[in-house]
C-alpha cells in the first residue's frame, strides 16, 4: 500500500508516494508475522515476498487455482480408491447382495409355486365336489324315479287286485244268486210236481219244469 | 523531508476492484435466481399435479437447478478473480 | 472499538502443510479415500447371505441409492455396469465435502479448485472414452452434425455442440462444485467472524446481545451446507451418470 506523504517544501508542497505495510506488521520478523497468520502457505515459497509486503497472508496465488500438491493427494487417493472399490471392494459386496436376492428371489418363487400348487389343489377338490355333487344329484333322481316308478306298479297292482277281487266277488254274488234261482227253481218245480202229482195222481209231465221256469223267468226276475 | 513536518498522509485512492466484483457478481445473479425460481415452482406445480411421478420431476428439477446455478456459481468465481 | 475486518481469502483457504506438500486438504482426500474403503472393507467382510446388518445395510444403501436414484433415471437399466465408478465418486465427493461442517476441520476439501478439477477431467476422460468406444469417431460427427438437425444449421449448431460437450461440460462441473464448497465455507467465515466480533470483542451490550442473530444464521448455514454437501455430491454424480450414458447412447 502506498501513502501519500505531504510535506512542505522550499517551493510549496511537495506530494511524495512511500510504500508502507499495512496491518502494523512494518517491523514484523517473519516469524513474528506468522502469529497474526493462522495459516500461511509454504513458508519458504513466500518469504522473499514477504520482505516485500511484511505480511505473509495478503498475498499468493489466486484463490481459485488448482495446486499441484492438493491435485497429486486428492487425485492419487481417488484413484486408489477407485480402484479399490471397481475390484475388490464392490464385487464382493455386489456377490453377496445378488446371493441374498437370488435367494429372495428363489424364496419368492417356491411361494409362487406352492401358491399354484394351493390353487391347483383348490381346483381340483372343487372339480372332485362338482362330480360328487352331480353323482349325488343323479343318484337322487334315479332313486326318485325308481320310487315313482315302483309307486306306479304298486299302485296298479293294487288296483289290479281290487279289480280281480272285485271281479270275484261279483262273479261270486252272481254265482250264489245262480244257486239260489236254482234252488228255488227246483223246489218250486219239486213242490209243483209234487201238487200236481196228489191232484193228478201221476208224476207231472215235462210241461211243469217249463212252465215253472217260465214263471220263475217273468216273476222272480221282474 | 525529514526535517519538515507532515502535513497530511492522504491513503492511496480506494482500490474498486472489490465493488466491481460485488456488482458484478450481483448482476450475475439475477438471472440465475429468476431461473431457478421458476424451475422449482414449476417443479412444484407438476408434483403437485401428478404426485406419482414427483420423483422423476424431482430428479430432473435437481439437474436443471445444477445447469441454472452454474451461471451464477461462475460470475462468483469471476467476481474472486477480478477484485 | 468495534471492527470487522475479513481475512484474505488465502487465509481461510490454504494451510500450512503437516508433512512436505501435505497439508489438510490433502489430509481431508486421504481421509475420505480411507473411510469409504474402510466402510465397504467392513461392509464386504460380513456376511452377505444373512439380512445386512450395521455397516453392511449402511453400504448397500448407498449402492440401492446410488443405482436407483442415479443410474435408473439417468442411463436406465444398461448403465449398472458403472455403479462402482459412480458410487466412489459420490462417496469420495460427498466424504470430502463433509469436513466443511465438521467442527475442529471445518474445510470442504472441495473449496479448493484441484479435487473438483480432477474429477472433472476424470469423468471427461472416461465419457469421452465412452463415445469413442461406442461410436468411434462418429462420436465427434454427431457433434458436428447432430441427427435430426437441419444441415443448414450445422455450421451453428456444431461449434456450440463441441464447445459444450468438451469445454463447458468438465468446466461447469468442476466449477460448480467447487464453487458452491467455497461459497459455503467463505458463508460460514462470515458469520462466525460477525459472531466472534459481535460477542466477545463488543465493547457494548447492545453489540453482544447482537450477536446472537449471526449465531443463529451460522446454524442455519451449517444445516444449509449438510444439505448442500450432498446435493453437490449427488449432482455431480448424476452429472457424471448423464454424460457417460449420452455418449453411450447418442440418441437419448
Amino acid at each position: 500500500m502506498l501513502t501519500a506523504v505531504v510535506t512542505r517544501g522550499a517551493t510549496g508542497f511537495d506530494v511524495a508516494f512511500v510504500p508502507q505495510a499495512d496491518g502494523g506488521a512494518g517491523d514484523m520478523t517473519y516469524e513474528e508475522s506468522l502469529d497474526f497468520c493462522e495459516f500461511p502457505f509454504e513458508e519458504a515459497e513466500f518469504a522473499d515476498q514477504y520482505e516485500a509486503t511484511g505480511y505473509p497472508c495478503e498475498e499468493g496465488p489466486s484463490p481459485i487455482l488448482p495446486e499441484a500438491k492438493e491435485l497429486l493427494w486428492g487425485g492419487g487417493s481417488f484413484v486408489v480408491f477407485l480402484v479399490l472399490m471397481r475390484f475388490f471392494l464392490y464385487p464382493k459386496l455386489r456377490k453377496g447382495m445378488d446371493a441374498r436376492y437370488a435367494k429372495v428371489e428363489d424364496g419368492l418363487e417356491q411361494a409362487d409355486a406352492a401358491r399354484a400348487a394351493a390353487r391347483a389343489e383348490v381346483t381340483e377338490y372343487e372339480a372332485a365336489l362338482a362330480t360328487v355333487r352331480a353323482e349325488a344329484a343323479e343318484r337322487v333322481d334315479a332313486a326318485r324315479a325308481t320310487l315313482a316308478g315302483e309307486r306306479e306298479t304298486r299302485l296298479a297292482e293294487v288296483n289290479a287286485e281290487i279289480a280281480a277281487q272285485r271281479e270275484a266277488a261279483m262273479a261270486e254274488s252272481r254265482a250264489a244268486r245262480e244257486a239260489a234261482e236254482a234252488d228255488v227253481r227246483s223246489a218250486v218245480t219239486d213242490v209243483t210236481s209234487k201238487v200236481l202229482e196228489l191232484a193228478i195222481g201221476r208224476a207231472p209231465a215235462e210241461q211243469v219244469d217249463a212252465a215253472v221256469a217260465d214263471v220263475m223267468n217273468s216273476e222272480v226276475r221282474s | 523531508m525529514e526535517a519538515l513536518s507532515i502535513l497530511a498522509q492522504v491513503a492511496e485512492p480506494a482500490d474498486f476492484g472489490p465493488i466491481g466484483a460485488g456488482i458484478g457478481y450481483g448482476l450475475a445473479a439475477i438471472g440465475p435466481g429468476i431461473g431457478i425460481g421458476y424451475i422449482v415452482g414449476k417443479s412444484v406445480e407438476a408434483m403437485a399435479r401428478q404426485p406419482e411421478s414427483a420423483g422423476m420431476v424431482r430428479t430432473t428439477m435437481f439437474l436443471g437447478v445444477a445447469f441454472t446455478e452454474a451461471i451464477a456459481l461462475i460470475g462468483f468465481v469471476v467476481a474472486m478473480l477480478v477484485q | 472499538m468495534l471492527a470487522l475486518e475479513f481475512p484474505p481469502l488465502n487465509e481461510i483457504l490454504r494451510w500450512r502443510d503437516l508433512f512436505p506438500t501435505f497439508n489438510k486438504v490433502a489430509m481431508i482426500a486421504v481421509a475420505a479415500a480411507l473411510i469409504g474403503s474402510l466402510i465397504f472393507l467392513i461392509a464386504a467382510r460380513q456376511d452377505g447371505s444373512k439380512a445386512p446388518k450395521g455397516i453392511r445395510n449402511f453400504a448397500e444403501m448407498l449402492v440401492e441409492f446410488v443405482e436407483n436414484q442415479i443410474i435408473m433415471p439417468a442411463m436406465g437399466r444398461s448403465g449398472m455396469g458403472w455403479t462402482p465408478f459412480l458410487l466412489t465418486l459420490f462417496i469420495f465427493i460427498y466424504l470430502c465435502n463433509l469436513p466443511g461442517i465438521v467442527p475442529v476441520l471445518y474445510m470442504p476439501a472441495t473449496a479448493r479448485m484441484a479435487i473438483p478439477l480432477f474429477l472433472a477431467v476424470v469423468v471427461w476422460l472416461v465419457y469421452v472414452g465412452v463415445g469413442l468406444k461406442h461410436q468411434g469417431l462418429g462420436y465427434f460427427g454427431h457433434m458436428i452434425a447432430p441427427p435430426g438437425v437441419p444441415a443448414a444449421l450445422y455450421p451453428l449448431i456444431g461449434p456450440i455442440e463441441i464447445l459444450s460437450n468438451l469445454i463447458i461440460r468438465p468446466f461447469s462441473l468442476a466449477v460448480r462444485l467447487f464453487a458452491n464448497m467455497l461459497a459455503g465455507h467463505i458463508l460460514l467465515v462470515t458469520f462466525s467472524l460477525l459472531t466472534e466480533e459481535l460477542v466477545f470483542e463488543g465493547d457494548n451490550i447492545v453489540f453482544r446481545i447482537l450477536g446472537v442473530l449471526p449465531f443463529v444464521m451460522l446454524i442455519l448455514m451449517t444445516v444449509f451446507e449438510v444439505l448442500v454437501g450432498f446435493l453437490q455430491a449427488y449432482i455431480f454424480t448424476i452429472l457424471a451418470a448423464v454424460y457417460i450414458g449420452s455418449s453411450a447412447h447418442p440418441e437419448h
